[in-house]
């Protein structure tokens, strides 16, 4: 199995961000004040539609059910993921058996498999669940595979040669191991996660964030859909940005 | 105690699992209203009929050029963005932070916008690749040629190596390998942006087809798709690999 | 002076002296080099030395023209150095090999540099390449090979491009004792044969002395010289015969007790 994908690369640090995004929102000002086009707004118009939309709309409501439908999603995600990961790093024989049809699921589009859920369990928040399962589930197996691989046989052959058995290495010595590729995971399949709860919301078109995009953008109420396009992209971000933070609480001995 | 397990071993217990697999599909596809899923011989019947109809010919032509549209330009605007950043370093730091941005965010969230502005048609559905893809060749382009060790362009200096020669014997060379990742991941990306865009554009492409059977209720016909789809996207990934491995034979 | 190393006609074609004079270096606050002088002869193997981090590869580097000193100057056969020059080249620690190229091409590579035609340097490597005793190896990769098979290509590569002053810095530091004194011997066997000027900076004291003809001892930042060691052991040297005797035992102690004091 290839070694894990680096995809979007390491940290983001949050006063760079902040530093970028507030050099846009001048941006948008001055270019939307220009009024050059429909589809640039001014930054002032779209905040005044968002805390319109925020407090007496639809956008509260919609962002809690989409918060909802993503720690549904993401909590058994991590879970198992941690898991099948150590479970496939641990034995090498249930990891190469995988192999193939991991690397399948890394490597293709999964948002292909939302039409599929959505044969299965008809239009509901089910399948938002679990398109954002499948999107964050499989990296952090990965992940957390890789790092247990790490582990420096030395630290096993010394616990072995105190006695410890084969479950006391794989959750003292293993887990430990892998913990930083494991919080990599976690960070990486926490983004990916949330976009899958968009894609997944905007395909079923019934509830959350995902469905206000596609009602905006059918009754062409610009503002609005920036409004709520900025509205995910703080979402992103804060969890991104919060489980850097949460990475580094955990692991200071690194 | 660790056995290391036989080539044998392994393949049996993969053809075990993938039988296993079709077996149950096939078993849920029979039962009556249980799940809207087809049988495996159902999807495979369908899949045929599609392929020989030409439907599916048709619509993959539709996709991949769209696919081309959006993800050549990703790679001819994302490597040399790279190449940039890493040269000029004050705006490598600025557009990284946009890049790393751009990277984390649910891209999906702008094919509405998209939609508005350029209309359902093959345009609309290249950005939307492009947009998916671009930002993970260029990052994976600027890291590539940081990442080049520092004693490699000494030694070249050392040999009193022009700028032109450090460009193209060391940076390029030594960033190879991370460009050939970005390119993979940009497609993997791109693959992600086609779907998600075909499927938002319902009368386009694959997305079409899927669009069209799912309306009809034709799941037989509706799963085809998506597994060609699906299909399609892992063999050009997996091709990439490998031209990629063969590209850089010289790395252990 | 020994007679037979006075400097003839032939050897200048080889060989060029250097002379540092008062050069002194500091990266930010910290001073690595403060006034350091010296004059090496044409055809002279001198071995520096001295504490961990004070500043000999800073020194080898201002010779070499990869980095410019903030007083004195260097001259090579009275030419001052501005940056880097053919006649010069450079021997790395951790060999600083091509991945992605072939022994050929990494030999090869200085010549590829001054635009010199391939089949004339691919001639001129391959000829290189047998004498440091790779032959068979050309379109090897670098992983493919030994550390010490790596530092004989980067040898390879410095002596392509026909140097008359070779800049070595730790070259062997990262091999194993044993592959050293392989090295070594081979690296005296090639001096033999082409008499050029070398410097050669070292952590090792029995190297230093096994090696050179001088050993000049730098002290810790900011460094300067602080003594030297002439070593008159009779070459051709091997082990055999120079590591057994007791002068050059008697040379690694002075030594040894020339840096001792600095600890």
């Amino acid at each position: 199995m290839r070694p894990v994908p680096a995809g979007p690369e390491g940290h983001m640090e949050a006063v760079p961000v902040l530093g970028a995004l507030s050099a846009l929102v001048v941006a948008s000002e001055v270019l939307g004040r220009l009024g050059l086009s429909l589809f640039l707004p001014a930054f002032s118009s779209v905040a005044a539609v968002w805390w319109q939309v925020l407090v007496t709309g639809p956008l509260l409501p919609a962002l809690l059910k989409s918060l909802e439908s993503y720690v549904k999603g993401m909590v058994p995600a991590v879970a198992a993921g941690v898991v099948a990961g150590l479970l496939l790093g641990r034995y090498r024989w249930l990891g190469e058996v995988f192999d193939p049809f991991l690397n399948m699921m890394m490597s293709a589009p999964l948002a292909g498999f939302i039409p599929i859920l959505m044969a299965i369990f008809g239009i509901s928040d089910t399948v938002v669940v679990l398109t954002v399962f499948l999107f964050s589930f499989f990296i952090i197996l990965v992940n957390t595979r890789t790092g247990l691989q790490g582990t420096p046989r030395s630290l096993v052959e010394m616990a072995r040669s105190l006695g410890a058995t084969d479950v006391q290495i794989l959750t003292r010595i293993y887990f430990f191991a892998a913990l930083p590729a494991m919080m990599v995971g976690v960070r990486l399949g926490a983004v990916n996660g949330v976009k899958g709860l968009v894609v997944g919301e905007m395909l079923i078109a019934l509830v959350g964030m995902g469905e206000l995009l596609i009602r905006y953008g059918n009754t062409f109420l610009i503002n609005h859909l920036y409004a709520v396009i900025l509205t995910i992209l703080g979402l992103a971000l804060t969890v991104s940005l919060a489980i850097q933070a949460l990475d580094r609480l955990a692991i200071r001995w690194k | 105690m660790r056995r290391i397990p036989s080539w044998h071993a392994v393949w049996g217990l993969r053809a075990a699992a993938l039988i296993l697999l079709f077996w149950l599909w096939e078993r849920a596809g029979r039962q009556p209203g249980a799940y809207g899923i087809p049988a495996a011989s159902a999807t495979a019947a369908a899949f045929w009929q599609l392929l020989t109809s030409g439907a599916l010919i048709a619509a993959v032509g539709t996709s991949a050029r769209s696919f081309v549209l959006g993800f050549g330009p990703a790679v001819l605007v994302g490597i040399p963005v790279g190449l940039l950043m890493a040269f000029v370093p004050p705006l490598g730091r600025m557009a990284r932070v946009y890049l790393d941005v751009a990277m984390a965010v649910p891209m999906a969230a702008v094919v509405p916008l998209v939609i508005l502005t350029l209309g359902i048609n093959v345009a609309a559905v290249a950005l939307v690749v492009f947009v998916f893809s671009m930002p993970f060749v260029a990052s994976n382009t600027y890291g590539g040629v940081r990442e080049v060790s520092p004693r490699l362009i000494e030694m070249a200096l050392a040999f009193d190596a022009r700028r032109r020669h450090i460009l193209f014997k060391i940076l390029l060379p030594g960033a190879m390998p991370m460009i050939l990742a970005g390119i993979r991941y940009g497609l993997a990306r791109a693959f992600v942006g086609l779907v998600v865009a075909e499927l938002l554009l319902a009368p386009f492409g694959l997305g079409e087809l899927i669009a069209d059977a799912r309306s009809t209720f034709d799941f037989d016909r509706m799963f085809a798709s998506v597994l060609a789809l699906l299909l399609a996207a892992v063999v050009v990934i997996s091709g990439v690999q490998r031209l990629e491995g063969r590209l850089l034979h010289w790395r252990q | 002076m020994v007679p037979d190393r006075a400097v003839m006609a032939s050897e200048r074609d080889v060989a060029l002296d250097i002379r540092i004079q008062g050069v002194s270096k500091s990266f930010g606050s910290v001073a690595a080099l403060a006034g350091v002088s010296l004059t090496i002869r044409p055809g002279e193997f001198v071995a520096i030395i001295g504490p961990s981090g004070c500043g000999k590869t800073t020194l080898l580097k201002i010779v070499a023209g990869l980095v410019a000193p903030d007083a004195g100057t260097v001259a090579i056969g009275g030419t001052r150095v501005t940056g880097p020059g053919p006649d010069r080249a450079v021997v790395f620690q951790d060999f600083a090999l091509m991945p992605w190229a072939t022994v050929l091409r990494n030999v090869a590579f200085g010549l590829e540099l001054r635009g010199v035609g391939r089949r004339q340097r691919e001639e001129v490597a391959r000829r290189i390449i047998a004498r440091v005793g790779l032959a068979g190896f050309e379109h090897h990769y670098p992983h493919q090979l030994s550390g010490g098979m790596q530092q004989r290509v980067g040898v390879a590569r410095a002596l392509a491009v026909n140097p008359k002053v070779l800049l070595m810095d730790e070259p062997f530091a990262s091999v194993d004792e044993q592959t050293r004194r392989l090295l070594q011997d081979d690296l005296l066997d090639l001096w033999a044969e082409e008499r050029k000027t070398i410097v050669l900076v070292t952590h090792s004291m029995d190297e230093a002395v096994y090696l050179s003809d001088r050993v000049v001892v730098l002290s810790p930042r900011p460094a300067r010289v602080v003594g030297e060691i002439q070593v008159d052991l009779p070459r051709p040297r091997s082990s055999k015969t120079t590591r057994t005797s007791a002068a050059f035992a008697g040379l690694v102690e002075d030594l040894w007790g020339m840096l001792k004091e600095m600890q």
